[in-house]
C-alpha cells in the first residue's frame, strides 16, 4: 500500500498549481479513504530540519548560516494505525537545503 | 542451565540483534523507524548524541561531528575528539553505544549474555576490545563468533542442510561499504575460517555513484544542454546542483533495487518544473557494474588459489550483504566458479540469524546477581500539557536528587527521537506532535554509564483533539442517515465536549434513486443530542430538503455525496453539499437561533413509532412500564392530531411546541423500548454468531470463515454503539452467511423444492408446465440427483407470477442518504 500512496503523492505533486483546483476534491477524497483504512500521510515540505524527526530521511546538501528547511519531498511520511497503535511504515525521503 | 539466545551483528556499516526462540531466530526491529538494522554511526549535534540513521544523515554537513566505521579502529589507541567538549572517546566507547542502542530494541528484560560477531580478520586485541564494548553495554557474558561462520550457520540452520563430509563454503559478503570473502571448511562437528580476502572501500554505494555518474549524468547533460554535470554536482560550488546530487543518488539507488527484479527501470527527475525520464536497462546496468563485480571475483579467485582450492572443491557460495541482491552478481559467481550460489535467505540479516542460532546452542556460564542491576531512580516528576494545539509541546523532567545523567524521549510510533542528552536534575524538551491524534512518548533516564534507571512509556499528548481556549460542544452533533433495513439512525459528526470551532467532511452515498421532477426529496437532517438515541428524540439544528425539481439531472442510487460541516465559535452551522456526478453544490448556513422543523418529517416519525407501539405485547414488559407505554401511545396519537390541526399554519409557533413534545415522547420511547430492543438484538447477534461458529467448526470453509471474521472483527465497537440499526444490519449479514452455509448441503434443496411445490398452482404462469417440472423434481429427489433438482427449482422460480421477496436485499432509504 505504501508504494501506491507514494505514487499518488508523486501524481499530486506533478499537477501544476493552476490546474490543481480541478483535482483537489479527488485527492481529499482519496486521502480520506486512506485515513479510514488507518493510513496517515504527511508531506513535510517547508518544515525546518529537525534532527530529532526520525520519520524523515534527509539528504542535506549544505549547512550554511541559514536555517535548514525541507525543500523537496521525494517520498511522504506514512503512518499506519491498527488496533489503536500508530506505527511509522515509511520514512519521508527529503532534500534539505 | 539457560542458553544465551541473543545474537548481535556488530557491523562496520550496520548492526542488528536477534533472539533464538522456539527453534528459530527472531530479529528485533528498531523502535525508531522500525528497520531490522541500525547504521553503526554516532553523531554529536546541538548537545545531543544521535545514534543510527539520524547520525548518518549528518555525514555530509558536519563530518567532524560524525563517527562511523570505528570498528576498524577496535583495539587501537586511536582517540576520537568529541565536538565542543574536552572529552575523548575510543572505538570501544562508540561500539558500546551501538550495542546499548541495539539492546533498546528489546522490550522484554534486557539480556546479560550475548553472542557478538567479529570480522574474520580480527586479532586477539581487536576481539578482546569487542568483548570490552559488550561489557560496557551491560552484557556481562560475551561470546565472540566470526562473521563468515555466523553466515554459514544461518544458511545451514534455515535450510537444515545435512553435512556428512568435509566441505568448503565461500562466504561472499558484499555490503553497502565493504567487500569480504571468506573460505570456510564445514562438517557436522566444526566450522572453521580457513582464509579471507577483502576490500574496505568497495560496496553498494560505489555502484550507486557509478549509475549516477555514467548513466544519469550523460542523459541529463543532453536534456539540460549542460557539460560536466557530475563535476558541477560534486565540487560543491553550485548549491542547486549539490541538492540535485542527493536526489539523483536516491533515484540511482531506487533504480538499482528495481533492476534486481525488473529488466528495466525508469528514473524520473524534476528539474525546474520539467519532468525528465531516463530509461535504464539491466543490460546497461550490468555492463556498468562489471568492473566492480570483476574486482570481487578477482579477490575470490586469489583466495582460492592461495589456499590451493579448485572451483570444483567449493560446495556452495553463500551470499551476505545487500549488494548481493543484484542478479548479475549471482550469475557471474555461478558462471565463474561453476558452483551452487545460495541466496535463499535475506543477505542483510544473515549474520544476525547465524549469531542467534549459535547463541541458542550455548549455555550461559555466569549468573547475574540482583546487586549488579542498576538502582531504579525514584521521585521523577514529568510535567507536560495533555492537550495541545501546537506542533510541539514542552516536557519538563525533574529528578528529586542530585542526579547527573542523560535523558532520551522517543515517540512510540517510531517518528521522533530526541537523541541522548546530558542533564543535571532538570531537563526540558519540546516534543514533536503528529497532528490531530494522540501522541504517546517514552521517556528514559540513563545514568552516567548510559544504563536505563527510569522509564515511563505512557506520556500521552493529544494534538488538536481539544482546544483549551474554545467552548466545548454540550451535545453530540449528528447526521441522520438511512440504514439498509428501511429505517434511519444517527452518525456522529462531532462529539460532545469537542471544542469549537469544528470542521469535518463526511463522504456518503445516495440510498435511493431520485428521478428529476419525480417529487422525491433528498433530506439532510442534522441534529444535536445523543448519537446513540433515535433520531427523532434529538433537536434538529439543520434541515435541508433538496427537491427533485432542483436537481440538474437524475440522481442515481449509489452516487457519492460529500457533506462538509463547519461549526463556528458562535455555533453557526454551515453545511456544504457537493454531488460531483451531477455537478450540484449547495452551501447552507443554519443559524443557531432559528429552529429547523419539518411538519412532514415529524408526522412520518410519529406514524412509524405508532405502528410499533400498537404492535407490541405489553405482557413482555415489566408491570410498571405498561401504563407508561399506553401514555406514550396516547401522546403520539395526540401529536398526530395536532399536526393535522396546524396544517397551513405558518404564523404561530405551535409547530415548535409539537416538535418539543415529540422529542420528549421519543426520549420516553428510547427509554422504554429502544434500549430493550438493543439488548434483544445483541442477544440475537450472539446466538447467530455462535451458531455459525459451530457450523464452521463442523464443516470448515475458508471463504465463509473470512466473511464471518470480517463481520465480527469490530464487534466490541458496534455492540456497544447502542445503535439498533447497526446491530440489526450485522445480524442480517450473519443470517446471510448462515443461509450460505445451509445451502452448502445438497439436501437443503429438497426443502426449497417443497417450498415451491406446495404453492397454489395458479401462482405459476404456466400451470401445466409447472406440474410437469414438479413431477420431475420429485423423481430427482428419489434419485438423489441434486444437480437436476437445483435446475428444477430455478425453473419453478422463473415460472412464478410474483417472485418471492429477497430477504437480504438492501432497502431503499427514506432520506436518500447512507
Amino acid at each position: 500500500m505504501k508504494d501506491i500512496i507514494t505514487q499518488l503523492f508523486e501524481i499530486e505533486n506533478k499537477i501544476k498549481p493552476e490546474d490543481f483546483q480541478a483535482f483537489k476534491r479527488n485527492f481529499q477524497r482519496i486521502y480520506h479513504e486512506l485515513e479510514q483504512e488507518g493510513y496517515t500521510v504527511i508531506n513535510p515540505i517547508g518544515q525546518p530540519y529537525d534532527e530529532r524527526d526520525v520519520a524523515i530521511e534527509a539528504n542535506i546538501s549544505n549547512e550554511d548560516k541559514r536555517a535548514l528547511v525541507i525543500t523537496k519531498v521525494l517520498k511522504p511520511i506514512i503512518y499506519k494505525s491498527e488496533g489503536g497503535i500508530r506505527t511509522l511504515i515509511q520514512k519521508a525521503v527529503v532534500i534539505v537545503g | 542451565m539457560e542458553n544465551i539466545n541473543f545474537g548481535i551483528d556488530l557491523g562496520t556499516t550496520n548492526s542488528g540483534i536477534g533472539k533464538f526462540q522456539a527453534g528459530k531466530v527472531t530479529i528485533f526491529k528498531n523502535p525508531v523507524g522500525f528497520k531490522d538494522t541500525l547504521p553503526s554511526v554516532i553523531a554529536y549535534r546541538n548537545n545531543r548524541i544521535l545514534v543510527g540513521d539520524k547520525a548518518r544523515e549528518m555525514t555530509t554537513i558536519n563530518p567532524d561531528q560524525v563517527f562511523s566505521s570505528f570498528k576498524r579502529k577496535m583495539g587501537s589507541a586511536h582517540l576520537y575528539q568529541v565536538p565542543d567538549s574536552c572529552e575523548t572517546k575510543t572505538a570501544i566507547d562508540f561500539s558500546a553505544l551501538i550495542l546499548k542502542e541495539l539492546l533498546g530494541f528489546i522490550t522484554e528484560e534486557k539480556p546479560t549474555a550475548a553472542v557478538i560477531t567479529i570480522p574474520a580478520s580480527f586479532d586477539t586485541i581487536q576481539s578482546n576490545a569487542t568483548k570490552l564494548a559488550g561489557e560496557a553495554a551491560g552484557i556481562h557474558e560475551v561470546l565472540l563468533l566470526q562473521e563468515p561462520i555466523a553466515a554459514c550457520l544461518a544458511y545451514a540452520n534455515v535450510q537444515n542442510i545435512a553435512i556428512d563430509e568435509l566441505k568448503n563454503w565461500l562466504v561472499y559478503d558484499f555490503g553497502g561499504g565493504t567487500f569480504d570473502v571468506a573460505l570456510v571448511s564445514i562438517d557436522n562437528r566444526e566450522l572453521k575460517v580457513i582464509d579471507h580476502e577483502g576490500n574496505n572501500f568497495l560496496g553498494g554505494l560505489d555502484i550507486d555513484h557509478l549509475v549516477l555518474e555514467k548513466l544519469l549524468c550523460p542523459a541529463l547533460e543532453k536534456e539540460l544542454q549542460e557539460e560536466n554535470l557530475w563535476k558541477q554536482m560534486v565540487n560543491g560550488e553550485n548549491t542547486a546542483y549539490s541538492k540535485l546530487f542527493f536526489e539523483l543518488l536516491y533515484r540511482a539507488e531506487e533504480a538499482k533495487k528495481e533492476l534486481s527484479i525488473k529488466e528495466e527501470a525508469f528514473v524520473e527527475i524534476e528539474i525546474a518544473e520539467r519532468y525528465i525520464e531516463i530509461l535504464i536497462t539491466r543490460k546497461d546496468f550490468n555492463k556498468l557494474i562489471h568492473p566492480k563485480v570483476d574486482e570481487t571475483i578477482k579477490l575470490t579467485k586469489h583466495l582460492l588459489e592461495k589456499n590451493n582450492i579448485k572451483n570444483s572443491e567449493v560446495d556452495r557460495i553463500i551470499l551476505v550483504g545487500g549488494t548481493t541482491y543484484i542478479p548479475y552478481i549471482r550469475t557471474c559467481l555461478s558462471q565463474v566458479f561453476d558452483t551452487h550460489v545460495d541466496a535463499t535467505i535475506d543477505p542483510t540479516t544473515a549474520i544476525i540469524l547465524g549469531a542467534g542460532y549459535y547463541a541458542g546452542t550455548k549455555n550461559k556460564q555466569t549468573t547475574v546477581t540482583k546487586e549488579a542491576l542498576p538502582a531504579t531512580l525514584k521521585n521523577v516528576k514529568l510535567a507536560y500539557e495533555v492537550n495541545s494545539k501546537d506542533n510541539e509541546e514542552l516536557l519538563t523532567g525533574l529528578v528529586d536528587q542530585d542526579f547527573s545523567g542523560y535523558y532520551r524521549v522517543t515517540r512510540t510510533d517510531g517518528g521522533f527521537d530526541s537523541g541522548i542528552i546530558a542533564f543535571h536534575s532538570k531537563f526540558n524538551e519540546f516534543l514533536k506532535l503528529v497532528p490531530k491524534t494522540t501522541n504517546i512518548f517514552n521517556v528514559k533516564i540513563l545514568d552516567k554509564y548510559h544504563t536505563v534507571v527510569y522509564e515511563n512509556e505512557h506520556i500521552g499528548i493529544n494534538h488538536g483533539i481539544y482546544n483549551i481556549s474554545g467552548q466545548p460542544l454540550p451535545n453530540d452533533i449528528c447526521l441522520e442517515i438511512d440504514d439498509t433495513l428501511g429505517t434511519t439512525y444517527l452518525e456522529q459528526v462531532f462529539r460532545k465536549s469537542d471544542i469549537l470551532p469544528l470542521n469535518k467532511k463526511l463522504y456518503k452515498t445516495i440510498s435511493k434513486t431520485i428521478l428529476k421532477a419525480s417529487g422525491e426529496k433528498l433530506i439532510i437532517n442534522i441534529v444535536e443530542g445523543k448519537s446513540d438515541t433515535s433520531p427523532a428524540s434529538n433537536l434538529c439544528i439543520g434541515y435541508l430538503e433538496i427537491d427533485s425539481e432542483d436537481l440538474p439531472s437524475n440522481l442515481l442510487k449509489g452516487t457519492d455525496i460529500e457533506i462538509d460541516f463547519d461549526i463556528s465559535e458562535s455555533r453557526d452551522l454551515t453545511v456544504n453539499i457537493y454531488i460531483g456526478a451531477i455537478t450540484l453544490e449547495i452551501n447552507q448556513v443554519f443559524n443557531a437561533s432559528a429552529k429547523q422543523v419539518s411538519a412532514v418529517k415529524i408526522t412520518q416519525e410519529l406514524e412509524k413509532v405508532l405502528v410499533e407501539l400498537e404492535n407490541i405485547y405489553s405482557d413482555e414488559f415489566e408491570m410498571a412500564d405498561v401504563p407508561k407505554l399506553e401514555e406514550l401511545r396516547v401522546e403520539v396519537i395526540e401529536l398526530l392530531k395536532l399536526l393535522i390541526d396546524i396544517d397551513g399554519d405558518l404564523l404561530t409557533d405551535k409547530i415548535y411546541n409539537i416538535d418539543e413534545r415529540k422529542r420528549k415522547a421519543f426520549q420516553a420511547y428510547d427509554h422504554l423500548i429502544r434500549r430493550r430492543n438493543v439488548v434483544a438484538e445483541i442477544e440475537e447477534y450472539q446466538a447467530q454468531k455462535n451458531e455459525i461458529r459451530e457450523e464452521l467448526l463442523l464443516k470448515p470453509n475458508p471463504k465463509i470463515e473470512h466473511a464471518f471474521n470480517n463481520i465480527t472483527k469490530n464487534e466490541i465497537k458496534f455492540l456497544n454503539s447502542n445503535q439498533s440499526s447497526i446491530i440489526r444490519s450485522k445480524i442480517r449479514e450473519l443470517q446471510k452467511i448462515a443461509n450460505e452455509i445451509y445451502y452448502q448441503n445438497d439436501q437443503s434443496y429438497i426443502e426449497l423444492f417443497y417450498y415451491y411445490a406446495i404453492k397454489p398452482i395458479e401462482d405459476y404462469t404456466d400451470e401445466n408446465q409447472a406440474k410437469k417440472i414438479m413431477n420431475n423434481g420429485q423423481k430427482a429427489i428419489d434419485k438423489e440427483n441434486y444437480a437436476e433438482l437445483k435446475a428444477i427449482i430455478t425453473n419453478l422460480y422463473h415460472l412464478l407470477k410474483v417472485k418471492p421477496k429477497n430477504f437480504f436485499e438492501d432497502q431503499s432509504g427514506t432520506l436518500g442518504l447512507k
